[in-house]
């Protein structure tokens, strides 16, 4: 049944209930998010194709989790779509002061003394070509690591640093048959080892290398590095579990943009996992920096193809049927549309690597990313000219084999849509999974200019919704967003929430405090606390000048959302303790007086008298 | 006669520092069993005192923690309460002997909570005893957490003593049937029709107020046989829910539409829901936050769109989902700037077909 007969049907039967309950009129009720998949889009009574709203009036939830990344912030974001508002921030490489992330020793263990952050790319674990709804992975360009957050509890659960590698940039899990591997990029391409002992290649940039790292997403460790002599920034993975690729702007080595530029060809790199895996058990690789890196580099190995494509090319992103890879041109105004299942042949040599190029549309000028409908239909996002652009793929792979007349009819072209102001990412919903469903698209636009009251002179970004539902683009909605998210993914609800939980596993954190008290070994003293609405377990607790304090806090509320904050006056110490979860921080007491402890996060009628003192004595 | 009296000492068992701290919530009153129930002899059976005049027996003492203990109030405890009856099953005395309500933050004291208690006693439990139309919410207007759980507590511990001396018809226990797991397509009208879908519709006028439209149009049902639970919340939603369900629990949906609401917003702070219950054999179920999933539309094909909805799960094994329950709504609303509770009370009975033969 198709979508509109579906909703003229829905719309014919409610009148039908109406008139047998034998009520005229009953006060608005409003247009229910329905959480089967099936329903979300009849249940928009506007939801014509082509006219969907993205009003989500009071007590209705958004279709979607949103995931975005935080840019230089360090952060993850959850937006709800297609409302746009913005739920949650999950601190994950920066310092929260809210929450005490880079306060408490839990977060501290993770963060190892690194407060900054750059996160590019979010993406979600997969089973069987879409998301199982059990992780998120994001990279950290600025100090090369991975962290990885559980969404049941919507947290950072484990980081793992990328050795070797610089810029790590480009982020994408394994799709099938399911996420074992995480793939990142390195987009600096710098010496290797980067250290000390190999200070002689510090100035030779002909003896930097970029690595495709592959993360073990289960353990969050390293399980190997692909060295080649190309830099590398976006990532993606097939979905048939056979190859990662990447695109690569700085095949030359250059160290200067002039350099970078001078190839009028880069590359688009596939790796071929079952090669990776042959070479693992073989023993082919080198111990450096603690990690196995697999020399991958043109003539050294044949791990990895190197298919041409116009000079400086950006994103590489799938077809959710399996069957293309498109590689955005960036400088150049064209998209790259590789054949995956001609790759195989490419690598046994039988045809050659730019024979797996089926098509060379021109999108726009600067044509950056792309993503899906799921109806064979390409939405690529084009900087320069500030438009998406929307074009159907195999009308472009027919105007190919047409020859250049055809194409430059560029009938394959169905929509170009300004937006406002040039735009990076750009991504649909479920477009990186095989259940891409054509309704909404987010064009992450890197300027805001005049779009939102003047803020001063660092201004926002500017995230617009646009309704892919019908033939046509729609602009629906501008979102302001902060410094500075690059790329997201769009996830139907009904794979997330129900994993989130509501409370924590008490006896998850070893520490978890049942009984306050206070227990002192020399100049070490651990306070173990519980916190109820509106009282801390203990009232007072005196301590030495010197002493040397770990506070260890279990909130016991089990009501959802009664969470606790801990702030210790003067001593610059906040976190905050959601039902049942458990923190702890370390602090030497080095100011004599008395001290307050009283909750930050509004938690009852009492909350302002929920504090207890600590004395410490001179 | 020599005559017998019990003072009880009362038992202080808490020991953890936490609770310590709400030491300012807490009341606790000395009690002897006379205070209930006008008799010189008391014996101690399994769950209840028999309560002798004359030789005598004129009516039953009992302790609520021994018969609904898990019945809590906004404080997260059970308010133990003393209740006396007399053999006809009119109360004949209520008293609180211990609860840690914060009725304090809401300017209430504790002779409003007294006052509260001082409606029951002359009250036959074979009455309703539903809160804003038997019992009024007058004297602790605010607090309706606590005034829904110790409604719950009262007439709960009342009715299992009442039908153990035969006051009220013990259920005779048939074979306890099975839920049918067939599962047939069914369209929104049909469930409707079938009385697997049970609607409450509360207008304007049921209130007193002026208006020609349904101020709460409210629909609940079991949501466990497939047929129902499948088609009402969508394959996923219902895999999801039933896989919350620990063996031989059940879950109700509620949905509403209107001005009105069900859920209210007690349930923010408390984690108790205070505008509805249900009853089964005497057994009053209350719903906390933690049982409580959004659902926030109806997929069973010609369903209206609704405002606000919910799965509650009724949690333990006591809830038989094939024998009739009852739906009480307790609706807060405004006349002016008094606050008036009215409650609503419809019957559900599983239909036939969704049982097995």
């Amino acid at each position: 049944m198709s979508e509109k007969s579906r909703s003229d049907k829905k719309g014919f039967k409610r009148r039908d209930f109406l008139k047998i309950a034998g009520v005229a009129s009953v006060a608005a009720a409003g247009t229910g998010v329905i959480l089967p998949k099936e329903k979300i889009f009849a249940s928009s009574k506007r939801g014509k194709k082509g006219h969907l709203s993205n009003e989500v009036k009071p007590g209705e939830l958004d279709a979607y989790y949103g995931f975005w990344s935080g840019g230089h912030s360090g952060e993850v974001r959850i937006i709800g779509v297609p409302s746009m508002r913005e739920i949650k921030r999950i601190p994950v490489f920066n310092m929260d002061v809210a929450t005490g992330w880079g306060i408490t020793n839990e977060s501290r263990k993770l963060l190892k003394g690194k407060y900054t952050g750059d996160t590019h790319h979010v993406h979600g674990s997969y089973k069987n070509g879409t998301y199982d709804g059990r992780y998120l992975f994001v990279n950290d360009k600025l100090n090369n690591r991975v962290a990885r957050i559980r969404t049941d509890y919507m947290e950072v659960d484990a980081i793992v640093e990328i050795p070797n590698a610089q810029g790590t940039h480009g982020l994408f899990p394994q799709r099938y048959p399911k996420t074992e591997w995480v793939v990142a990029n390195s987009e600096f391409q710098v010496p290797v080892p980067n250290d000390e002992s190999n200070a002689g290649a510090f100035n030779k940039p002909k003896e930097y290398y970029g690595l495709h790292t592959i993360i073990d997403a289960e353990r969050m460790s390293i399980v190997c590095q692909v060295m080649v002599d190309e830099n590398m920034d976006l990532a993606a993975t097939d979905y048939k579990g056979k190859y990662s690729m990447t695109t690569s702007y700085n095949t030359e080595k250059g160290v200067t943009i002039s350099e970078m530029l001078a190839a009028d060809y880069d590359y688009m790199l596939i790796f071929h996992w079952g090669r990776i895996r042959e070479a693992l058990r073989k023993g082919k690789y080198k111990w450096i920096s603690g990690v196995k890196v697999i020399d991958g580099r043109k003539g050294h190995s044949d791990i990895v193809l190197r298919i041409p494509v116009p000079k400086n090319p950006h994103g590489v992103n799938i077809s959710p049927d399996g069957k293309y890879a498109i590689c955005s041109g960036k400088v150049s105004p064209t998209c790259t549309v590789v054949d995956l299942d001609l790759v195989d042949k490419a690598f046994e040599g039988k045809i050659k690597p730019e024979d797996c190029i089926v098509a060379q549309p021109e999108i726009g000028l600067g044509p950056l990313h792309t993503t899906f409908d799921g109806r064979g239909n390409a939405y690529t996002s084009v900087f320069i000219d500030s438009t998406n652009v929307k074009w159907n793929i195999q009308k472009a792979i027919e105007a190919e084999k047409k020859g250049p007349e055809e194409k430059k009819k560029k009938e394959y072209i169905i929509d170009v849509l300004d937006i406002h102001y040039q735009v990076g990412h750009i991504m649909a919903s479920m477009a990186e999974t095989k259940e891409a469903d054509g309704k909404w698209l987010v064009s992450l636009n890197k300027f805001s200019k005049d779009r939102f009251l003047n803020a001063g002179p660092y201004k926002v970004e500017n995230d617009q919704l646009v309704d892919i539902s019908g033939k046509k683009l729609r602009l629906v909605h501008d979102s302001p967003a902060y410094a500075e998210p690059h790329d997201c993914i769009i996830v139907r609800r009904d794979i997330i929430e129900p994993r989130v939980k509501d409370r924590y596993n008490m006896f998850e954190h070893p520490l978890a405090v049942v009984k306050s008290g206070v227990e002192r070994k020399g100049r070490n003293v651990t306070i173990r606390m519980t916190s109820n609405a509106p009282v801390y377990g203990l009232q007072e607790v005196t301590l030495k000048k010197g002493d040397r304090v770990t506070l260890i806090v279990t909130n016991h509320d089990e009501i959802s959302d009664l969470s606790h904050g801990v702030a210790i006056s003067n001593y610059n110490i906040n976190f905050v303790i959601a039902p049942f979860q458990t923190k702890s921080v370390t602090f030497t007491a080095d100011k004599p007086g008395v001290f307050w402890v009283y909750c930050t996060n509004f938690c009852h009628a009492l909350h302002l008298e929920m504090r207890m003192r600590i004395i410490v004595e001179p | 006669m020599k005559k017998l009296s019990f003072f009880l000492v009362l038992l202080l068992s808490i020991t953890s520092l936490v609770y310590a701290q709400w030491e300012f919530f807490e009341h606790r009153y000395k009690y002897k069993l006379s205070d209930v129930l006008k008799a010189d002899r008391f014996i101690k059976k399994d769950l209840y005192w028999e309560g002798y005049r004359n030789g005598k027996v004129v009516g039953y003492v009992f302790l609520s923690k021994e018969l609904t203990n898990d019945l809590v109030g906004y404080s997260g405890k059970h308010m133990e309460t003393l209740i006396g009856m007399d053999t006809e099953g009119r109360i004949t005395g209520v008293k609180v002997i211990y609860h840690s309500e914060p009725i304090v933050l809401i300017g209430l004291k504790e002779d409003n909570y007294k006052r509260f208690i001082k409606q029951y006693p002359g009250k036959s439990i074979k009455s309703p005893l539903k809160l804003g139309k038997d019992i009024s919410m007058d004297a602790i207007t605010g607090a309706t957490v606590t005034a829904m759980v110790q409604n719950a507590i009262i007439a709960g511990s009342a009715r299992k003593v009442a039908s153990k001396v035969g006051i009220l018809q013990a259920r005779v226990a048939k074979k306890k049937r099975k839920l049918s797991t067939r599962y047939v397509r069914m369209t929104w009208e049909e469930l409707l029709r079938e009385g697997a879908v049970k609607n409450l519709r509360v207008s304007y006028r049921d209130l007193g107020l002026k208006g020609s439209e349904v101020y709460l149009d409210l629909y609940f049902g079991l949501v466990v046989p497939p047929s129902i639970g499948r088609n009402i919340l969508g394959q996923r939603a219902y895999r999801d829910i039933m896989g919350r369900l620990k063996e031989g629990e059940s879950a109700i949906f509620v949905f509403g539409r209107g001005k009105g609401s069900f859920k209210g917003s007690g349930y923010a702070r408390g984690g108790i829901f205070d505008r509805f219950n249900i009853e089964q054999n005497n057994k009053v179920f209350v719903f906390r936050d933690k049982d409580y999933r959004i659902i926030t539309g109806i997929a069973a094909n010609g369903a209206p769109d609704i405002k606000e909805g919910g799965v509650f799960i009724v949690r333990g094994k006591e809830f038989d989902p094939t024998m009739p329950f009852k739906f009480t709504l307790t609706l807060p609303y405004r006349v002016g700037a008094k606050k008036i509770f009215k409650s609503f009370t419809v019957e559900y009975r599983l239909p036939e077909r969704f049982l097995e033969e």
